[in-house]
C-alpha cells in the first residue's frame, strides 16, 4: 500500500511551494487516478515519489509497504518496486535501448536478490513482453527514445515498466501526445499489468484516458493538495464542469 | 650618447642547449647520413622549442613544459619478458597481425612477429636504405625528431596487396631513468591496397619519458587504410607525435586515436587530400584527469576536388585536466565540391577542467560544403535520474552515459578487434573514474 501523508514539497533552490499537505492512499490491487489543472503539481508528486533531485520534502512522509521512501535513492526505490512512466521520457543518445534495459533489469535483479539474466534469457523476456503488450521490440535496437514519436516513447515506457515488474506504477500523463490507436495500445498495456499485487497511480489532465483505464478511485489535485475524492464518476463530472471550480478557489 | 637597444640575442633555454650537446654525442651512434641529421638539427636550432606566442602552440607551451632535455634512451639492458610486453599492451595484445616491437626506441627482433607476408615489405629505419632525415622545412618538433630518431618502422604495402590482420607497431618504454625516445615511421601503401596499421605507445618502465614520434604515411590511389593510435599506461610524460599523411585518388583513410591520461600529449595530424574523391574519416578520443594536457592539432588540406573529410573528436575531462582541439581545414582554389565536416564534443566532470576548441576554415574554392561544431557540457543530471529511476545505480549510470559519449567515436572504427580494444581501454579509464 502507498500512503502519502500530509506531504509538503518545495523546490530545492527556490522558495516556491508546490505541494502543501497532500494526503492519499492507494492499496495494492487498486488503480487510482489523479486529475488536476495544469501546474497543480501532478508531475511534482510523481517525481517526488520517484526521488528526483531538485525537490525538497519539508513535511509529511511517503510510505511504501509501510516503509518511508524519503531517504531512499531513486535506484533503491526502483528496486523496491516503484516505477514512474515519465510525462516526457528522456532521450539517451548512444545507448541502445536493449543495453539500457538489460542494465536496468539486472541492476534491479541484483538488488532484489533475484537471478541476473544472460543475454539470451533477457532477449527471450523482451520478446515475450513485447508480444504480450503488442509492442514491437525492434525500437529497442535504437538509442533510448532518440528520434521516437510521442507514441513510441510512451510505448517504450510501458515496455520498460513491464520488464522491471514494479509493484507501484506511477503513470504521468501517459495519454499526452497520443493518437487514439497509440492510446489504445498504451492503455491495453497498462490494463494487462493490473493485478492484485500492484498499486497504480494514473495521472492525467483529461478524462479520456480513464475510459480505457477505468480507475477504482479519482482524486482532484489543486492548490497543492487533494480537493476531492470519489469514484470513477468523478472523472465524468470533471469532464463536464472543467476545473473552473478548483481554479477559482485560488482567487 | 644615445641609447641603442641591444640586438635581441636568441636566448636558448636550458633544454635547448642540452639538446645541442646531446645531439653531438649521439650523432655517431645514429643510423643514416650524418649530414642530413645535422641539417635537421639546424632546422630545430633555428626555431627552438615552440611556445605559446606561436598560433599553433597557443594552448601548449612546449618551451615551458620541457624544463629539461632528457637524454636519448639507451638500448634496453635488462631482458624484457614476452609476458611483460603482453601485459603492457593490455586489451591491445589480442589484435591480430604481424607485430613490430621497438623497445626504448630500438627494434627488438625477439619480440617482433613478422614472418614474410605476401605484399608486405617490412624494414626498420636503422637499416633501411634511403631512410635518412629528409630535407625541407619542417616544424621544430619534427626537425628534432628527424635529428634524433633512433629507429622506427619502414613499411611498404605493395600495390593491390590486402594483407589480413593489422600491422601492429609497438613502442615500449622500459626506462628506469628519465629519457627521451625518438622514433620515425615511414609507411607507403600502394594503389588498390588495403591495410590496417595500429601504433601503440606503452610503458613498463617507471621513469618519466619524453617521446617524440613521427609517421609519414602515403596512401596510393583507391587504397583503404585504417590507422589506429593508442597511448597506454603512460604517466607524467611528454608525448609529441606528428603524422604527415597524403591521400590519393578515390582512397579512403580512417585514422582513430585514443589518448587516455598520459601527462602531456600533443598530436599533430596533417592530412593532405591530393587525389580526386579521396576520403578522410578521423575519430579521436581524449580522456584526461589530474593535470593531463592533451592537445590535438589537425590540418586538413583539400588540394584535389570532390574530397570528403570528417573529424569527430570526443573529450572527457576531470580534475584539472585540459584538452585542446584545433582543427584547421584548408580548401584550395581547385578543390571544388569539397565536403568537410568537423565536430568536437567535450564532457566536463570537474569545474576545474578546461577544453579549448578552435576550428578554422580557410576556403579558396567557391563550391564547397564545410562546417564545424563544438560543444562542452556536463553530464546531464536529468539523464542520470532517468537511469536511476530504472534501477541503475548512480556510478553505473554515469559510466553508461560516459561510455555512450565516446561510443560513437569508437563505432567509426571498422575492425572489430580494434574497436573492442578501444572500448576496453576507454572503459578501464572510465571505471577508475566512477569507482
Ligand atoms: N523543477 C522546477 N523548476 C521550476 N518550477 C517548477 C519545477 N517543477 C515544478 N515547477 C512548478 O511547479 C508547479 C507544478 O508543476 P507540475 O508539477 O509540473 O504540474 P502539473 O504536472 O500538474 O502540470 C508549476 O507552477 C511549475 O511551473
Ligand atoms: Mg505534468
Amino acid at each position: 500500500m502507498l500512503e502519502i501523508k500530509n506531504l509538503h514539497v518545495k523546490l530545492a533552490d527556490e522558495e516556491k511551494v508546490i505541494l502543501d499537505g497532500l494526503t492519499l492512499s492507494v492499496p495494492k490491487g487498486e488503480v487510482h487516478a489523479i486529475m488536476g489543472p495544469n501546474g497543480s503539481g501532478k508531475s511534482t508528486l510523481a517525481y517526488v515519489l520517484a526521488g528526483r533531485p531538485g525537490y525538497e520534502v519539508t513535511d509529511g512522509d511517503i510510505l511504501w509497504n509501510g516503509e518511508s521512501v524519503l531517504e531512499m535513492a531513486p535506484d533503491e526505490r526502483a528496486a523496491a518496486g516503484i516505477f514512474l512512466a515519465f510525462q516526457y521520457p528522456m532521450e539517451i543518445p548512444g545507448v541502445a535501448g536493449l543495453t539500457f534495459l538489460r542494465t536496468a533489469v539486472n541492476a534491479v535483479a541484483k538488488k532484489r536478490g533475484t537471478k541476473e539474466l544472460t543475454t539470451p534469457e533477457f532477449m527471450k523476456l523482451v520478446k515475450a513482453k513485447g508480444a504480450e503488450l503488442n509492442i514491437d521490440v525492434e525500437m529497442l535496437k535504437r538509442p533510448v527514445n532518440v528520434g521516437f514519436s510521442g507514441g513510441e516513447k510512451k510505448r517504450s515506457e510501458i515496455l520498460q515498466m513491464a520488464l522491471l515488474a514494479p509493484s507501484l506504477c506511477v503513470l504521468d500523463e501517459t495519454d499526452s501526445g497520443l493518437d487514439i490507436d497509440a492510446l489504445k495500445v498504451v492503455s491495453d498495456g497498462v490494463n494487462a499489468l493490473r493485478s492484485k499485487d500492484r498499486a497504480m497511480l494514473v495521472i492525467t489532465h483529461y478524462q479520456r484516458l480513464l475510459n480505457h483505464i477505468v480507475p477504482d478511485r479519482v482524486h482532484v489535485l489543486a492548490h497543492g493538495h487533494i480537493q476531492k475524492s470519489g469514484g470513477k464518476e468523478l472523472a465524468l463530472e470533471l469532464e463536464k464542469s472543467g476545473y473552473a471550480e478548483y481554479k477559482s478557489k485560488a482567487a | 650618447m644615445s641609447m641603442t637597444p641591444a640586438t635581441p640575442t636568441q636566448l636558448k633555454t636550458k633544454a635547448e642547449a642540452a639538446y645541442a650537446e646531446q645531439f653531438e654525442s649521439a650523432l655517431a651512434g645514429l643510423p643514416g647520413a650524418a649530414d642530413a641529421r645535422r641539417a635537421a638539427f639546424g632546422r630545430f636550432t633555428a626555431q627552438g622549442l615552440p611556445h605559446r606566442r606561436l598560433e599553433e602552440w597557443k594552448y601548449t607551451d612546449l618551451r615551458a613544459a620541457v624544463k629539461e632535455a632528457l637524454p636519448p634512451a639507451p638500448a634496453a639492458k635488462a631482458v624484457v619478458a614476452a609476458n611483460e610486453v603482453t601485459a603492457a599492451l593490455g586489451p591491445l595484445a589480442v589484435i591480430d597481425g604481424p607485430r613490430l616491437v621497438f623497445i626504448d626506441g630500438h627494434f627488438s627482433a625477439e619480440h617482433s612477429v613478422a614472418s614474410a607476408i605476401a605484399g608486405l615489405s617490412i624494414a626498420t629505419l636503422a637499416n633501411a636504405a634511403g631512410a635518412s632525415a629528409p630535407a625541407g622545412d619542417v616544424p621544430a618538433t619534427v626537425a628534432l625528431n628527424h635529428a634524433f630518431a633512433s629507429d622506427g618502422a619502414v613499411v611498404e604495402v605493395m600495390a593491390g596487396a590486402k594483407p589480413t590482420g593489422s600491422l601492429v607497431i609497438v613502442f615500449l618504454s622500459t626506462a628506469v631513468r628519465p629519457a627521451t625516445i625518438t622514433t620515425r615511421n615511414i609507411i607507403i601503401v600502394g594503389a588498390d591496397a588495403a591495410a590496417s596499421v595500429v601504433e601503440i605507445h606503452a610503458q613498463i618502465g617507471t621513469a618519466s619519458t619524453h617521446t617524440n614520434t613521427s609517421t609519414k604515411l602515403q596512401i596510393g590511389d583507391r587504397a583503404v587504410v585504417d590507422h589506429a593510435k593508442v597511448i597506454i599506461g603512460a604517466s607524467g610524460a611528454i608525448h609529441l607525435a606528428n603524422w604527415d599523411v597524403s591521400i590519393g585518388i578515390d582512397a579512403l583513410y580512417r585514422p582513430a586515436q585514443l589518448t587516455p591520461s598520459c601527462g602531456l600529449a600533443r598530436h599533430d595530424v596533417n592530412v593532405t587530400l591530393n587525389g580526386r574523391n579521396g576520403k578522410l574519416d578521423f575519430s579521436g578520443i581524449a580522456l584526461g584527469r589530474g593535470s593531463d594536457h592533451i592537445d590535438t592539432t589537425m590540418v586538413i588540406h583539400h588540394v584535389a576536388p570532390g574530397c570528403e573529410s570528417r573529424e569527430l573528436f570526443k573529450t572527457i575531462l576531470d580534475g584539472n585536466a585540459r584538452a585542446v582541439f584545433q582543427g584547421k581545414v584548408i580548401v584550395d582554389k581547385d578543390a571544388q565540391k569539397t565536403d568537410g565536416k568537423q565536430m568536437a564534443k567535450a564532457l566536463m566532470l570537474s569545474p576545474n577542467a578546461e577544453f579549448d576548441s578552435k576550428p578554422e576554415l580557410e576556403i579558396y574554392a567557391d563550391d564547397v560544403a564545410c562546417g564545424h561544431g563544438s560543444t562542452c557540457a556536463e553530464i546531464d543530471p536529468d539523464l542520470i535520474f532517468y537511469c536511476r529511476s530504472r534501477g541503475i545505480p548512480e556510478a553505473q549510470a554515469r559510466a553508461l552515459l560516459l561510455e555512450s559519449f565516446v561510443g560513437d567515436a569508437i563505432d567509426m572504427i571498422d575492425r572489430p578487434d580494434i574497436r573492442r580494444a578501444f572500448t576496453e581501454i576507454a572503459q578501464a579509464w572510465l571505471t577508475h573514474k566512477s569507482a
